[in-house]
């Protein structure tokens, strides 16, 4: 398999790891007002395929936040404790938003790179053609 | 730097000798080729059909079907060129 190949399935792992993440942040933000929500927190892995490291990148399992969680003043929650507080999710919106975007530009990343190498191949064959 | 192109010289001697079992015909090698191409139409097809009926990754779908295209943008090139090819010889004054 060439070098070329391989970058165009390298990329496109990483577009499937980003979608991955973007999926586990709208699990997030659609969370965000879940009484005992913890955020969740993508982490990503090498593929190792027979015992090789193949550059590709997968995601691994997911990890929630241990931070502790908002505390929110409402007594007629019916999860309410004796002072009128209940758990409710650690997520930050800020931080999911930010991730989102990072998920973004990264995915762009990995398309443009997809796009070099397939316009690379096409590029060589160009070069028979004429 | 003897025994080096003694070693060579064996190499390339062993290079001349056919190797039993392995055709080396164009016929086979041709074969070998049209089955690399279809090896890449036939994960597009696969790949496709999931993407429509249990939806498949899509990003699978783009790369298969972007190494499908390849795989034909590769074999119409060299079909052009080999008939390219005939076509001169056929031209050819004699």
């Amino acid at each position: 398999m060439d070098g070329l190949h391989t970058s165009t399935a390298t990329a496109a792992s990483g577009m499937k790891a980003q979608a991955d993440r973007l999926r586990l942040t709208a699990e997030n933000i659609a969370n965000a007002d879940t009484p005992g929500y913890r955020r969740k927190m993508t982490t990503f892995e090498n593929v190792v395929r027979q015992g090789r490291e193949t550059g590709q990148v997968t995601t691994g399992p997911v990890e929630l936040d241990q931070r502790a969680l908002d505390r929110v003043y409402d007594p007629a929650h019916p999860l309410a404790d004796a002072e009128g507080y209940h758990d409710g999710s650690n997520v930050n919106l800020v931080i999911e938003i930010a991730d989102a975007r990072e998920a973004q530009r990264s995915y762009e990343a990995n398309l443009r790179m997809f796009d070099q190498a397939r316009k690379m191949r096409s590029a060589l064959l160009e070069l028979l053609r004429r | 730097m003897s025994i080096n192109s003694l070693q060579a010289a064996q190499g390339y001697a062993a290079l001349k000798q056919p190797k039993p079992g392995a055709e080396s015909g164009a016929g086979d090698t041709l074969s070998r080729a049209a089955k690399d191409f279809g090896a890449p139409m036939q994960q597009a097809e696969t790949v496709a059909t999931q993407a429509m009926t249990s939806g498949a990754d899509p990003h699978a779908l783009v790369e298969a079907l972007a190494n499908s295209q390849l795989a034909v943008e590769t074999a119409v090139t060299v079909r052009d060129r080999v008939v390219e090819a005939y076509q001169e010889i056929l031209r050819m004054p004699v």
